[in-house]
């Protein structure tokens, strides 16, 4: 278009920059996203992950006693499981059978949970009874 | 009945692709009489989707079982109302109503649109036949709706959390919302076939982007109450992918409402205005994939199907088409005008546009991450809620700030005096508002009391505009001061009603910045004759009681909630037991205060049958039910903007005739 430069244009760059610029420093401090694994993923991984599984087996304990609530997930669609220690308030729809997303780490081959972090995967608009 | 079903999509299908192929033919050659039968196609359509539609619920109605869907998604004993619910409750139903929707749409669309001329028109046929026949198709070829089985003797039902009076309009409201994008989007790209540079199309669409926006709205804080109320962890917003698939569409067409006014009145933005369009109806179709194709690792799991793969390659295709469109037609979208001053008003609208867009695109890169990952990396991440709390403070405080100073700056040119004069009251009054909040002790979170300043500021410029307005009007018409006020409301509906909405955003972000940043939460198990005292409330426990409903054990805790030695009264949160789903649902208490709009609200967690203790958790939420009145305000403000205003509706149409007339050379 020639002539004299639109501010907009500059505006637009500017921002542009700005949005980068807060993005960049958001991904070094915060880094990035939680990894979210399933039982088979979890060896090898000390950090903090997002668990996502079904409840298999039978659920023992309470979540607010000292030793917690204890329940097995394992992959969707698979074999393999592992043993979760949860602490904090459970969700209602929480039981066997129900997919699960939990947040926490893999200590001595059992997953410690973060309390609290417990979420069950809403049911399908309409799903089968059982 | 099945048949009649299947015969009728068929039939929808073939209309739908004349519609398309006829409808377009006529466009390019300039074929009047072909065009009319392809704008009749389109109106066939909608008739031929509504009969496929009434045999779907009808069989839901009749519990007709040999009805693969209704067998299902429905069971005998469920009431009728949810049975009609199921109609959107399912995969292939839900795309039917989506199919019903848009083709409804189209059909008002293009009969109330006559004056837009007959060049546009011919191409927003074509446009809207295609985009209808992607979704036939999918109901036709895909996921049938009127797949026939032999009747099991029942059906498989529906889930209990879902038997709520929300699941008869949440959904239906979000579908109205997001099929309501793709007229503004047809008749952008119609302005573009016809090669028209000129803003007849927004003038004929803002009423539809305002109708969809305002459903979309409405339909995601009616689902934020619901899971408020009935979900029992708290919150009402979980940044969760699903619920963000709708807040992005709502974001884009939010900054478009805003960047069109800049290309009324001032001719500026066109290409951006293009592109915002695509965004918003890319995003909408975008919404419907992560629902329904189950790649996305959400809490709301939706039933999954095949139309995944084909709604994204739909997006692509839109995507592709529309750029090389607008690119294609860049001469004709030359701005008339340029930006004369940063400090102008339409340099606040711009800013405003890129905070937007800019909270929109974070949000869709935080949905599209795990996907991204997954695919480059072999490692699904999830990110989670700091990531979009920090992009909400960062874009959304500005924001908010610029919703109080738009209405103050001036068109063109500002001048920093003329602007200092304006800001001087409601600034003095946002400051005195931070001094005062912090000696209160809300400095406890400091994006809280930026927000609580910011919504001062908001607040008073707005009043000061109405007040402003108000006089103006009087002393130009004499009369009462509401008087004045209420000419001056219906003269300026738009501006105005704008205004009205602005403070249902303020009164929103008041409510969001109160419940979140300001809220206490205590968990404790007690023992009934414990007690415990939680932001100024105590809560004794006294007791549980058993009942019996239909078809739930209902566990009730009873719970005096006393303040300052006042007794405020009993609450009783409890649990639900359902044998025959072999589910458990919290049943949450919640005390609303009226004065203070303070909610306390409690959990139940753990009722120990043998020891008779509770866990409780309890939240209280200062200002929380500023969020649902905000939800008033604003369906009130999109009304007033919607209201027919047949004066400057002709004013409009006429100056973009005669501007259209002129560009068309």
């Amino acid at each position: 278009m020639g002539g004299k430069r639109s501010p907009a244009r500059l505006v637009v760059a500017l921002s542009v920059a700005g949005v980068l610029a807060i993005f960049l420093v958001y991904t070094a401090l915060a880094g990035g996203g939680t990894p979210s694994l399933k039982p088979s993923q979890l060896a090898g991984h000390t950090g903090r992950v997002s668990l996502v599984g079904k409840v298999v087996g039978s659920v023992t304990g309470q979540s607010h006693s000292a030793a917690g609530m204890r329940f097995r997930v394992q992959d969707i669609g698979g074999k393999s499981a592992v043993p979760v220690v949860y602490h904090g308030s459970v969700p209602d729809l929480f039981r066997t059978g129900r997919d699960v997303v939990v947040d926490g780490r893999l200590r001595h081959g059992s997953f410690v949970a973060v309390p609290g972090t417990l979420v069950t995967k809403c049911p399908s608009k309409y799903t089968p009874k059982g | 009945m099945a048949p009649l079903g299947r015969a009728a999509l068929l039939v929808a299908f073939g209309c739908l692709i004349y519609a398309a192929l006829a409808g377009g033919y006529a466009a390019a050659r300039r074929r009047r009489r072909l065009a009319l039968s392809a704008r009749n196609a389109l109106l066939a359509a909608f008739g031929a989707t509504a009969v496929a539609a009434a045999v779907l619920v009808a069989a839901l109605l009749r519990h007709d079982f040999t009805f693969a869907y209704v067998a299902e998604h429905t069971s005998a004993q469920l009431p009728a109302r949810y049975r009609v619910s199921a109609l959107w409750g399912g995969q292939e139903g839900s795309l039917l109503f989506w199919l019903l929707v848009l083709t409804g749409y189209s059909s008002i669309a293009v009969l109330a649109a006559r004056r837009a001329g007959q060049d546009l028109l011919a191409w927003v046929v074509p446009i809207l036949g295609t985009i209808g026949a992607f979704f036939a198709f999918l109901v036709v070829a895909i996921a049938s709706p009127f797949h026939t089985q032999t009747a099991p003797p029942d059906g498989l039902g529906l889930t209990p959390s879902l038997q709520n009076p929300y699941m008869l309009i949440h959904p239906p409201l979000l579908y109205l919302g997001y099929v309501g994008l793709s007229i503004p989007f047809a008749f952008a790209m119609a302005t573009l076939l016809a090669r028209r540079g000129d803003e007849m199309w927004i003038v004929v669409t803002r009423r539809w982007t305002l109708v969809a926006w305002t459903f979309l709205g409405v339909g995601q804080l009616l689902g934020a109450h619901w899971a408020y109320v009935e979900v029992g962890w708290g919150g009402y917003y979980a940044w969760d992918p699903v619920e963000n698939a709708a807040l992005m569409p709502w974001l884009a067409a939010t900054a478009f409402l805003h960047s069109v006014m800049i290309q009324e009145k001032r001719g500026m933005l066109k290409v951006w205005n293009m592109l915002l369009v695509v965004l918003a109806f890319c995003l909408a179709i975008f919404g419907d994939f992560l629902t329904r194709s189950g790649v996305i690792n959400s809490i709301h799991s939706f039933a999954q199907g095949k139309v995944g793969p084909w709604l994204l390659g739909f997006i692509c295709a839109v995507t592709a088409a529309s750029l090389a469109l607008v690119f294609a037609r860049l001469p004709l979208l030359r701005a008339r005008t340029r930006l004369e001053s940063l400090v102008s008003r339409e340099a606040t609208f711009l800013y405003n546009n890129l905070l937007l867009v800019a909270l929109c695109l974070t949000i869709l890169w935080g949905v599209a991450f795990p996907l991204l990952s997954e695919a480059v990396r072999g490692q699904t991440v999830t990110i989670a809620r700091p990531y979009y709390d920090f992009f909400l403070r960062v874009f959304g405080l500005p924001l908010l700030l610029l919703m109080g100073i738009g209405p103050l700056v001036a068109w063109r040119r500002a001048s920093l005096r003329a602007l200092g004069n304006a800001f001087l009251g409601p600034a003095l009054l946002a400051v005195a508002t931070g001094v005062v909040l912090i000696a209160l002790g809300a400095g406890s979170s400091r994006p809280g009391l930026i927000a609580y300043s910011f919504s001062v500021f908001v607040l008073a410029s707005i009043a000061l505009e109405f007040a402003r307005g108000t006089r103006a009007r009087r002393s130009l018409a004499g009369g009462s001061w509401p008087a004045a006020f209420g000419s001056l409301v219906a003269r300026n509906r738009r501006r105005y009603g704008g205004y009205v909405v602005h403070a249902a955003v303020v009164l929103l972000a008041i409510g969001i910045a109160g419940s979140s940043a300001y809220q206490t939460v205590r968990e404790r198990r007690l023992q009934p004759g414990q007690s415990m005292n939680v932001a100024g409330y105590t809560l004794a426990f006294q007791g549980t009681t058993e009942g019996q409903s239909s078809n739930a054990r209902e566990l009730r805790t009873h719970l005096l909630l006393s303040r300052g030695g006042h007794t405020l009264g009993s609450i009783a949160p409890g649990k639900n037991y359902y044998p025959a789903e072999r589910s458990s649902s919290n049943e949450v208490a919640i005390r609303h205060s009226f004065l203070t709009l303070e909610d306390v609200y409690v959990i139940a967690d753990q009722i120990d049958a043998k020891s008779g203790a509770v866990y409780f958790k309890v939240l209280v939420k200062p200002l929380v039910n500023l969020i649902w009145l905000a939800g008033a305000v604003f369906v009130l403000g999109s009304l007033i903007t919607l209201w027919p205003d047949a004066r400057e509706e002709r004013r409009l149409a006429a100056r973009y005739r005669a501007e259209g007339a002129l560009v068309r050379v």
